[in-house]
């Protein structure tokens, strides 16, 4: 058995029931996830994609543990995150949950290097020295490690934030829209590493995206359309998340 | 444009209100200030007023005269239209306290009380003596602390010491009179004042009819030369305005809290607008990019300042009302010797001076900002991010600040070391140069706050892991924010560390004045200055094995050349120190002089003086030494025969004694109190009791000016929450990705305290060099030979109390940074 079969053995990372988001109240409502079934398997790359207001970006907060639900389940691993407390929450996104946001991932008091290891000093953990170096060199950073945000480039800024969710090894990354402010060169760069980071570390990684690009990229997209999971396809090509995409709007 | 101002203001205004309160605190001082005075101002002219109406005509003693001829009363009640005039008896007698012994510092003021209309007496229980000589009334503070009730036996002293009876019949309440009220007053009929006083003639002549300018005439026409005639309106303007001087004192010293205090709201005003102008960078460039000119921006501000600045002085009016009320209120519950019943009310002038300071500080302190304003390039509104602030030492900040530092220091050092001590030009050079230096520290400010957060952060940065980092990152983050706002609160904690070192190096170089001068435990003196001490008392003292030294020192005045001076002499062991000549054994024709009077003389050691003696004619005496002025010598002190033979037999003015050393003090002190026993007026003072009550009025002191400056340091906090509260509202992105990457809402909490904390700990660290170094200056410039004393557990509180009130301004910014929802934050902003 190939290590790629075994993880696709193993539990799902995250998995989420029947849920639901409910925005505003009165005439205001909107049902943001209406009903969602889905599953996120370990140690693969999953893109979540759909027009804009679809609900990627609630989907995404949502599993993450960032907002809460309406109605419905999440488990992340073994834990299920409804009516987790604040806390209880906080310290689930520092022990398993990674992020890459589309734009201001960087605290710009600290260098590259600081940003990086920031979780694990928030959980007052020590940093796998190996792993860190092995990041850094995949991230291709190592001389950039001194800089602060604003001396970086948009498309290194977002490689230190891949290299943070990375560094922590969470049961989880997500990603929204990370390639979303960068031309498409400095995106390519951010997505390869991403994949490589799935192929190599065996990391898991959900990402939100709009880009059959940057969707192209996962093994896996799955489509939402008014809060609902309305397509599933599995090792796209961009011309089969296009197709897709065209046939869902139409 | 003014449409888009308001609309800001609106926008705003959560924002506005802190800075608005600042203004309203200096501003409700200042008003609450004016309030109280001119209450308790109307207070008083109320009261003698309603006094002076029952007064026709008043007839005073002037000048060099202290009393009437009592003839003068017979003459003025035959004017014709004078319906009734009685005179007033104002004099001396020591009312005896339960233990025997005469009661207070000074003897107890005993007045007659008149019958008929014209009694101003305000009697509050029971009532008047009438015509009753065996009957008194009290004054209901002195029968409160000494125990005494209506219905009660007094013991009073008359002039020749004779102890007499009087039942007690009425408690009155003394009113605006200020001596009255110090020393404790008796009422008797005018007969009895006359024989317990031994006053012979009359304080006043109070005169009854009517039309009193008329009156007033005729009197002084039969009164003549050397006496004052007053209509009751004129009397009562003359104790008004005597009543009033006291007032204008105590309102120059609170308006100058409130100065210090309008001073830390403008710093803190300048800091929010800078702050609103920088978040407002983007609106204020697009309002340029569609055709709105650098004035119009400018004036934008301008007007935003001037609404600000009415709306908080008009609350700022209403609050000093109710200040000056409240106070008012307290005032009457402590039953403060003052008229606190006056309607309270907020007069033009303290309207006008309220709204204008509130509008100048304001609108001054957003000048700058203003400017600033003007300066946002219209692409600015292009740019996604505001571009981080960065800082830079510049050559001219450092130059400038040197410049002032050194010019500060230096003038200080000036006042301090060069110029004479305890010379007001001393005081006001030294504080002159506190002014240099504190606009150097102002300038150099922002340089220090990176090194000095990392200084105080140092704790912060080991104990608290993560947020204590990165709470000391951002508190050097934005250093001309950080600058000014710990600035705020220099001003109020270097004041405080000044005062209290101040305070401290007094208390310490007195006491050491004390016991290098007065090296002794017991001083006897009398209430009066022209009562004494019979001589027994001392040589009953000298030769008891209790005692180790007694000293008694006579003393007189003399005429030298046209001075009027203290001569005296001493007998027992003293050593004054000598300051030129020797004192060894005095001989005949021999004379020491305090330095101080021997300046006031223009004499020196070698020179002679000549005394105009009681008994043996003018006398020339040698100078043969100089002491210093604090001794207990008198000014001019000859040998103990000389003395004899130059004024005869005079009675003692003080006794210095000191106990034997391993003897208990109760026992040294019970057989001094034996030895006055049959003397009530003799008061016996220890110096430990010496030293406690003025302990106790330093402490008193201390307390009031700590409690007055707290006004300061509140206003600062307000602008360090108000910073804080902005630059949370600056990071809201920054904390909720913190708070996606695990900090915990705590966590969070924990970093904006740390935050507040280090500029707290800066603002106060910066304060205590400050006062500190200033309160050594002014000591040295105020008091001769000052002993420097740091109280270091006072300095060590107010650090302890900044830093803690940091942490306190934090807490509402923090808690709404920590609530904030972590998807709402990242998404907007
Ligand atoms: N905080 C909010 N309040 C109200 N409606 C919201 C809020 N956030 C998102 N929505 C609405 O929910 C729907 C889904 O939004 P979102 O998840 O951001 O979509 P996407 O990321 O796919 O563009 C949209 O209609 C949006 O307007
Ligand atoms: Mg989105």
């Amino acid at each position: 058995m190939t290590l790629t079969e075994t993880r696709r053995q193993a539990p799902p990372a995250v998995v989420a029931r029947a849920l639901t988001k409910i925005y505003g109240q009165g005439d205001a409502r909107v049902h943001a996830l209406r009903g969602v079934d889905v599953a996120f398997a370990t140690g693969a790359f999953t893109a979540i994609m759909g027009p804009s207001g679809s609900g990627k970006s609630t989907l995404m907060h949502c599993l993450a543990g960032l907002d809460t639900a309406t109605s419905g389940t999440v488990h992340v691993g073994d834990v299920e995150l409804t009516g987790l407390s604040d806390k209880r929450l906080t310290l689930l996104r520092r022990e398993r949950i990674g992020f890459v946001f589309q734009a201001f991932n960087l605290l710009p008091t600290l260098t590259a290097e600081q940003n990086i290891r920031l979780p694990l000093e928030i959980a007052a953990r020590q940093a796998d020295q190996v792993l860190f170096d092995r990041v850094i060199e995949t991230v291709g950073l190592a001389d950039r490690l001194g800089h602060r945000p604003a001396e970086l480039s948009g498309g290194q800024q977002q490689r230190v934030a891949v290299a943070r969710a990375l560094i922590s090894k969470p049961q989880v990354i997500f990603a929204d829209e990370p390639t979303g402010n960068l031309d498409s060169r400095s995106g390519a760069e951010v997505l390869s590493f991403l994949r490589a980071s799935v192929r190599e570390l065996g990391q898991t990684i959900v990402m939100v995206t709009h880009d059959p690009v940057a969707a192209a990229y996962a093994d896996r997209v799955v489509f939402l359309r008014d809060g609902e999971l309305v397509s599933d396809l599995a090792a796209p090509t961009p011309q089969s998340v296009l197709d897709t995409l065209m046939r869902l709007e139409g | 444009m003014l449409r888009t101002t308001l609309a800001g203001l609106r926008a705003y205004r959560l924002r506005l209100l802190l800075t608005s309160l600042a203004i309203t605190l200096g501003v409700g001082f200042i008003a609450g200030t004016f309030v109280l005075t001119d209450t308790v101002r109307a207070g008083f002219s109320q009261r003698v007023t309603a006094e002076a109406d029952k007064v026709g005509v008043a007839v005073l003693p002037k000048g060099e005269r202290s009393s009437l001829p009592v003839r003068l009363l017979e003459r003025v009640r035959a004017v014709p239209g004078v319906l009734d005039a009685q005179g007033l008896v104002r004099g001396k007698a020591p009312l005896l306290g339960k233990d025997g012994r005469a009661v207070g510092d000074l003897a107890t003021t005993a007045i007659s009380i008149v019958p008929g209309p014209l009694d101003r007496a305000t009697i509050v229980s029971g009532t008047g003596p009438g015509s009753d000589d065996r009957t008194a009334v009290l004054d209901k503070n002195t029968a409160r602390t000494h125990g005494f009730r209506v219905g009660d036996t007094i013991t009073v002293l008359d002039s020749g010491r004779r102890e007499h009876r009087f039942r007690l019949v009425g408690l009155l309440d003394p009113g605006v009179d200020q001596e009255l009220a110090y020393t404790g007053a008796l009422g008797f009929t005018t007969a009895t004042a006359q024989r317990m006083t031994g006053e012979k003639g009359f304080h006043e002549i109070d005169v009854a009819g009517a039309d009193p300018a008329r009156l007033k005439q005729a009197v002084a026409a039969v009164a003549g030369p050397g006496v004052e005639v007053l209509t009751g309106e004129e009397l009562a303007a003359d104790l008004a305005s005597r009543a009033g001087v006291q007032m204008e004192a105590l309102t120059v010293a609170l308006l100058m809290f409130g100065l210090v205090a309008m001073l830390v709201a403008a710093l803190v005003i300048y800091n929010t607008f800078n702050i609103l102008v920088a978040q407002r960078t983007r609106e204020l460039a697009l309002l340029r990019c569609i055709g709105a000119t650098r004035g119009q921006v400018f004036g934008s501000i301008l007007i935003e300042s001037v609404v600000v600045g009415l709306v908080s002085a008009v609350l700022g009016l209403l609050a000093g009302y109710g200040l000056g009320a409240v106070t008012l209120r307290v005032l009457t519950a402590l039953e403060a010797p003052l008229p606190t019943d006056a309607p309270v009310t907020l007069s033009a002038p303290a309207i006008v001076a309220g709204l204008t300071i509130g509008l100048l500080v304001t609108v001054g302190a957003a000048l700058l900002p203003a400017r600033t304003a003007t300066h946002v390039a219209p692409i600015a509104a292009l740019r996604t991010q505001a571009e981080q602030r960065t800082f830079r030492a510049g050559l001219l900040r450092v130059l400038s600040a040197a410049l002032f530092l050194l010019a500060g220091l230096g003038t200080a050092a000036v006042g301090a070391l060069v110029m004479p001590p305890g010379q007001q030009v001393s005081l006001v050079v030294v504080m002159g140069g506190g002014v240099l230096t504190f606009l150097g520290v102002l300038i150099i400010g922002p340089v220090l706050v990176k090194p000095l957060s990392a200084l105080v952060g140092w704790i912060p940065r080991k104990l608290f892991g993560v947020p204590g980092r990165l709470a000391v990152d951002n508190a050097g983050r934005n250093p001309r924010r950080a600058a000014t706002t710990t600035v705020a609160l220099t001003i109020g904690v270097t004041l405080m560390t000044l005062i209290s070192v101040v305070t401290a190096s007094t208390r310490v170089t007195v006491a050491d004045k004390l016991d290098e001068q007065f090296p002794i435990d017991y001083l006897l003196v009398t209430q009066e200055r022209d009562a004494s001490i019979p001589r027994s008392v001392g040589e009953s003292l000298r030769g008891r094995p209790e005692l180790t030294s007694v000293v008694q020192i006579r003393d007189t005045r003399a005429g030298v050349g046209g001075h009027r001076v203290e001569v005296g002499t001493f007998s027992g062991p003293i050593s004054p120190d000598v300051t030129a000549g020797a004192m060894g054994d005095l001989g005949p024709g021999q004379v020491a002089i305090a330095a101080p009077t021997a300046q006031r003389l223009g004499v020196r050691a070698g020179d002679t003086v000549a005394v105009r003696t009681k008994a043996a004619g003018t006398v020339s005496l040698e100078v043969v030494a100089l002491f210093g002025g604090e001794s207990p010598l008198p000014a001019l002190t000859v040998a103990e025969p000389e003395f004899d033979r130059y004024f005869g037999a005079v009675p003692d003015s003080r006794v210095l004694i000191n106990a034997a050393d391993g003897v208990p003090a109760d026992r040294a002190r019970g057989v001094v109190d034996a030895a006055v026993a049959g003397h009530p007026t003799i008061k016996v003072s220890s110096s430990t009791e010496v030293r406690g009550q003025f302990d106790e009025t330093l402490d008193m002191m201390l307390l009031i000016i700590t409690g007055l400056l707290g006004l300061a340091i509140l206003i600062s906090l307000l602008g360090i929450a108000n910073t804080l509260s902005l630059s949370v509202h600056e990071r809201t992105r920054e904390s909720a990705l913190l708070r996606a990457l695990g900090l915990t809402g705590a966590q969070l909490r924990r970093m904006l305290s740390v935050e507040a904390l280090v500029l707290g700990l800066i603002g106060a660290l910066v304060g205590v060099a400050l006062g500190g170094v200033f309160g050594w200056a002014a000591i040295r410039a105020m008091l001769d030979g000052a002993v420097f004393s740091a109280p270091l557990g006072q300095i060590a509180l107010f650090v302890a109390l900044s830093g803690l009130a940091g942490v306190l301004a934090a807490v509402l910014p923090a808690r709404r940074a920590a609530r904030a929802s972590i998807v709402e934050s990242l998404t907007t902003g």
